[in-house]
């Protein structure tokens, strides 16, 4: 089935990943079936009434058939009503929303220090292959790459904010209507700890790309070709890793999303990692579900646009297509 | 590693496709000092984690003290948050941890496996099916399904070494497939086929053998992977039991008084931290190994 | 300050009262008057604020509370948890007002008093205003205790009010109110002095509806589960009041977090300092920590009608297997008292003849073995609603192993909504209270927190409903301290109770604020500053 060409074949993906999301969100779905205990009893406690209990569960749709709260649930997804939340009645899209613009900023700051970093370590690295920069560097990114990003952050506060010196804040704190770019002194550590954990990662992954592409037919070619080394990387490495550099990107970003839930829950920052393990403490399944699918689509985005870009820009590649 | 995940497209780590000599690739990355460091560090720490109950001087429930008070001579490291002995619970707290990763990773490690060398084998609608069904999965970081997991039911032990495991599976099974892929063109493997030599024959006899070096290091990668996302949940609070004695949580319970009593927290931090870079170090040491001799070069 | 009779130098018994003080009984008259600048009656024992210096204005106090989340609410008339607390106390007063001592001290109203044993009167201050201008009248009376009366809003307080019903709450005039009974009660000072009974104004719903009260702070803004901001009322009563010129309150997730940011100087004050974290608290220059000796408890609640505590003789030796000293040691770090499972010690019919219960693992044993339920297992639920909760069902959950007893303890963060009061066996905090108002909130039919689901139908205790009756009809002091001990007696002995303790609060706080002082009182710093304004910024 390889016909249609590039367009063909972005829409090829696009539809396999609507199909993925769909299936997630079967999955993310059944989970609200396997929940122990009455949900219309959970949120109203114990001013619960049998009143009271009849009018949640009819306003939940609980008293409906799966199939049709599943549908009801999908197409609220799709229109933005992401529901209330079991916690405290509000809808999840209010209550989400600064939370995803904080952690937005959060992952943002992180990657624009992250990629660039990860991605001249990678490519120094490869290029300065078994040198030392290669051997230093390596040994460095395999060792933070392997410590769970808790322990990164518990050592950060314990470093600079309480233990040895007192520079920077331990708490990140935002008031509601307020923003994490207001005080960046908070923001400091977080950043630090998603870039440090994930950054060694990165790395690593750009550096074997970066080898496979050094030692690539195309790139031996012209270097039997007579041309010097840095015309070689310049003119025909560098292009080539290109398409692996956008996959290095998009994996970046996916492991900082990743990542900011145990972050933010070491330095309080009221961003959705806080809110899905407040959510997952409380059951607040609308919330945890909510944030499942928002957290799937920005991977499968991710993928996509990762697919697609390296396609797009590796032209050997797409004689395959 | 840091608890996040792959994305759907991950690069292949270092290119590592047959060599049927996977006892040498043992050999050659265990010259190596990293690997040794690395074995050194996991054997030490498995040894504390699996034998630590057995000469802990308390019950991890006992009572030595006053919460967080100093180390004493009944105390070697000093009492927690609540005044249980820190070097007891540390003896006891690594158990937990390290059974559950080492059963989410082998669970990951022989379905991904399977599912790897199916798809690869298979060629067809299967693969295709197959890997969309990973793609599922990999649609979410790794403590994402488990924290959705645990949202229904509670952190159950086997709830927690199945969304891990679970969430091994896919990765494992694109490194599977990707090493496997390459065989399955060869011509021996057509022969067998055309040999009627029957499907698992071909699958174990063939690809087995062929990819067990990227497996080794999968092992090893899923293993960090598996043991920091397990205390990683534990120190969210997600640990199967409130006051049983866990790496993880242990640093939660402790931290709040790190400034008087930083012992509750620096050995767990310790313990888990050279765990992982040991575990990440075998890894290192088996794929440079296998890669030194797929380029037919003395690994260094 | 020690203008009024009340505020004498009380008698250094912390468990005692000066009879006078309690408003009980027939004739009990609260004396007029004011409360000036110092704050509600402190007496010489806690110290006076002048110590601290001249009060400045200005500033935003901001606080660090745990316990609350996303079901936070804002309510002049109703709190579940302490963040709920904080925020009442922003802007919502009470009648009457416990000082420090645990007195009960006039504040809105000038003067209370039962006329009758089923007549009480409230007679206000004048000039009273609520925040949005609106002037403090007997209207505003009714319609708050009518409020709390409606069984549908299912406020706090309602139980305590049982003896009143909404046709027996009468104006007489713009400031005087009375209340006829539908039984002698001599209880509603008690109730009128609960911080959870605030005065709202005519039409006063809960947040999110505008919120107006007479107290020092407006609310500008609320994310509940994450933080509330309370700006100055300009208009308050008490002038010079109060000093801050904002206040903001903020949800924590846990201890942790509250003294990180306590410690980085991103907050000013912070409820339920960890009792493990005194020593770290006062070794930091620029933090102070604030010890209040409290009748606070955190019962392990059994409910005598589920398995597997039916049976009076498990209940029994559930008491018995308790080692109290230790649970002070290990969970308080010694910042409580030991108690004898019963509550009020602050209430002058406090039973101090029944014999102080000691462990005993033997008899527990047999005990457990009689009921056939030797090596028995059981689920303890607790959650963070206060400091110590979890750390009492860990240590009694080590202490229990001993019995051969195995306890599974959950620590359910969404516990005050999801299976709260329906749980056999779970634990819970309770402030300062005397004996009667806290038997209306949890130990008889149709109180609002009975956890342990006392009294039993039939058998021992299921007298306890008509002993209360008694007790709240009887005038004569003298005739009600037998009835009281004798319900005492019934819940030391067939009660749901586990109450190994009473802890003292701990709060801590920047050494920039003054005003806080140690209270005997049921909230966490010195009642929030009573109000946030009795403390300042040096």
């Amino acid at each position: 089935m390889h016909s249609g060409g590039i367009w063909g074949f972005i829409l090829r993906r696009t539809l396999l990943g609507l199909l993925v999301l769909a299936v997630v969100s079967v999955l993310v779905f059944a989970a609200t079936q396997a929940l122990p205990g009455d949900p219309a009893r959970a949120i109203l406690g114990r001013s619960a009434t049998p009143d009271s209990l009849a009018a949640l569960r009819a306003k939940l749709h609980l008293d409906q058939p799966v199939l049709q709260q599943y549908w009801n649930w999908v197409s609220g997804l799709v229109h933005g009503d992401l529901g209330d939340s079991l916690a405290n009645q509000e809808p999840v899209s209010t209550y989400l929303k600064p939370l995803i613009i904080n952690s937005g900023f959060l992952v943002l700051l992180s990657g624009i220090i992250s990629i660039p970093l990860a991605i001249a370590i990678g490519v120094w690295a490869a290029v300065r292959r078994d040198k030392a920069f290669d051997v230093g560097s390596s040994l460095i990114t395999l060792l933070l790459a392997a410590l769970p990003e808790f322990v990164v952050g518990v050592v950060l506060v314990v470093l600079f904010a309480t233990v040895v010196v007192q520079w920077l804040p331990a708490v990140t704190q935002v008031p509601p209507g307020g923003r994490p770019w207001d005080d960046m002194t908070g923001m400091v550590l977080p950043v630090a700890t998603l870039v440090i954990a994930v950054t060694p990662y990165v790395a690593r992954i750009m550096r074997a790309s970066m080898i496979e592409v050094l030692e690539s037919d195309y790139v031996e070619m012209a270097r039997l070709k007579g041309l010097r080394e840095n015309t070689v990387i310049l003119r025909h490495a560098l292009p080539n890793a290109l398409g692996p550099t956008f996959q290095v990107i998009a994996i970046n970003l996916a492991y900082l999303a990743g990542g900011v839930i145990v972050v933010e829950y070491v330095f309080n920052f009221p961003g959705i990692g806080g809110a899905l393990v407040g959510g997952v403490s409380n059951r607040d399944l609308p919330v945890v579900q909510a944030l499942a699918m928002l957290v799937a689509t920005v991977y499968v985005v991710l993928n996509l646009i990762a697919d697609i870009a390296t396609i797009l820009v590796t032209p050997r590649m797409r004689t395959t297509l | 590693m840091s608890v996040v995940s792959d994305v759907a497209i991950t690069p292949e780590p270092e290119s590592v496709t047959a060599t049927r000599r996977s006892g040498s690739v043992l050999r050659d990355a265990l010259k190596l000092w990293r690997t040794r460091i690395g074995l050194v560090l996991v054997v030490v720490l498995v040894a504390i984690a699996s034998f630590g109950p057995y000469v802990a001087p308390h019950s991890p429930t006992a009572f030595v003290g006053p919460p967080f008070s100093s180390p004493s001579a009944n105390a070697r490291l000093g009492a927690d948050y609540l005044g249980q002995d820190v070097l007891s619970r540390f003896l006891w707290g690594g158990r937990g941890i390290l059974a559950m990763a080492a059963l989410a990773t082998a669970f990951g490690l022989v379905f991904g496996s399977l599912v790897g060398l199916l798809a690869a084998y298979s060629r067809n609608w299967l693969d295709d099916v197959l890997m969309r069904a990973m793609d599922v999965i990999l649609a979410f970081p790794q403590i994402m399904l488990a924290l959705v997991a645990i949202a229904t039911v509670g952190p159950k032990a086997w709830l927690i070494v199945l969304a891990v495991g679970l969430t091994t599976l896919p990765r494992v099974a694109r490194v599977t497939r990707g090493a496997a892929q390459p065989i399955v063109e060869r011509d021996f493997v057509g022969a067998a086929e055309a040999l009627g030599v029957p499907r698992y024959r071909i699958l174990g006899r063939e690809l087995l053998p062929n990819i067990m070096s990227p497996l080794m290091v999968e092992l090893s990668l899923r293993l960090t992977y598996s043991i920091g996302l397990i205390a990683g949940l534990a120190f969210l609070g997600f640990a199967t039991s409130t006051n049983g004695p866990n790496w993880g949580t242990m640093i939660n319970q402790n931290r709040i008084a790190i400034q008087a009593q930083p012992w509750g927290v620096i050995m767990p931090v310790l313990a888990i931290a050279l765990l992982t870079v040991g575990t990440g170090l075998v890894g290192d040491g088996i794929s440079r190994a296998a890669a030194g001799i797929e380029r037919g070069r003395p690994s260094e | 300050m020690a203008d009024t009779p009340s505020q004498r130098p009380e008698d250094n018994d912390s468990f005692s009262l000066n009879r006078r003080e309690l408003l009980m009984g027939a004739g009990g008259v609260l004396l007029a008057g004011s409360l000036a600048a110092c704050g509600s009656g402190s007496s010489s024992s806690s110290g006076t604020t002048a110590a601290a210096g001249t009060p400045k204005r200005g500033g935003n106090f901001r606080l660090a509370v745990t316990g609350g989340g996303a079901k936070d609410i804002m309510d002049g008339q109703s709190i579940i948890t302490k963040p709920d607390q904080a925020r009442l106390m922003t802007a919502f007063e009470t009648l009457l007002v416990y000082d420090t001592n645990y007195i009960l001290q006039p504040h809105l109203a000038e003067e209370v008093t039962q006329n009758k044993p089923d007549q009480w009167t409230i007679k206000l201050k004048q000039g009273i205003e609520f925040s949005n201008g609106k002037t403090l009248t007997s209207d505003d009376v009714v319609y708050s205790l009518q409020r709390i009366l409606n069984p549908k809003l299912g406020l706090f307080g309602t139980s305590g009010f049982a003896s009143l019903k909404p046709s027996g709450i009468k104006k007489l005039n713009s400031t005087t109110v009375q209340l006829n009974l539908s039984y002698a009660d001599a209880g509603i000072g008690e109730q009128l002095g609960q911080y959870y009974n605030g005065i709202v104004p005519v039409g006063y719903e809960a947040y999110p509806a505008p919120q107006h009260g007479t107290g020092g702070y407006i609310l500008k803004s609320f994310t509940p589960g994450q933080q509330s901001v309370h700006t100055r009322n300009p208009n308050y009563w008490q002038s010079g009041k109060p000093y801050f010129d904002q206040v903001t309150i903020t949800d924590f997730t846990d201890a942790t977090a509250q003294v990180n940011a306590l410690e980085a100087g991103q907050a000013d004050a912070m409820t339920d300092l960890p009792f493990s974290n005194v020593p770290v608290i006062k070794g930091h220059a620029g933090l102070s920590v604030l010890v209040s000796k409290t009748g606070g408890w955190l019962p392990l609640c059994m409910a005598i009608d589920l398995t597997p505590f039916t049976d009076n003789r498990v209940r029994e030796a559930f008491r018995l297997m308790v080692d109290r000293p230790q649970m002070v040691e290990q969970v308080l770090s010694g910042y409580g008292t030991v108690a004898n499972d019963l509550y009020s010690p602050f209430d002058p019919a406090y039973n101090h003849s029944l014999p102080q219960r000691v462990q005993d693992i033997e008899k527990a044993k047999s005990l457990l073995k009689q009921a056939g339920q030797d090596g028995m297992t059981v689920d303890l639920h607790t959650t963070n609603g206060a400091a110590g909760m979890v750390e009492s069902a860990n240590v009694f959950a080590t202490q229990a192993q001993a019995a051969g007893v195995t306890i599974n303890v959950h620590n359910d963060p969404n516990y005050y909504g999801d299976q709260y009061l329906k749980l056999a066996f779970s634990v819970d905090f309770w402030g300062t209270r005397n004996y009667l108002p806290q038997v209306a909130n949890g130990s008889i039919p149709g109180a609002p927190y009975n956890e342990t689901h006392w009294p039993p139908k039939s058998g021992q205790g299921s007298n306890f409903l008509d002993l209360y009756h008694q007790a709240l009809t009887q005038v004569d002091e003298s005739k009600r301290i037998p009835i009281i001990h004798e319900m005492q007696a019934l819940e030391y002995n067939y009660g749901g109770y586990i109450i190994p303790f009473f802890n003292d609060l701990v709060d801590a706080y920047s050494s920039k604020v003054a005003g806080f002082e140690p209270s005997k009182g049921t909230l966490n710093l010195t009642s929030f500053g009573n109000g946030y304004t009795t403390i300042w910024f040096t």
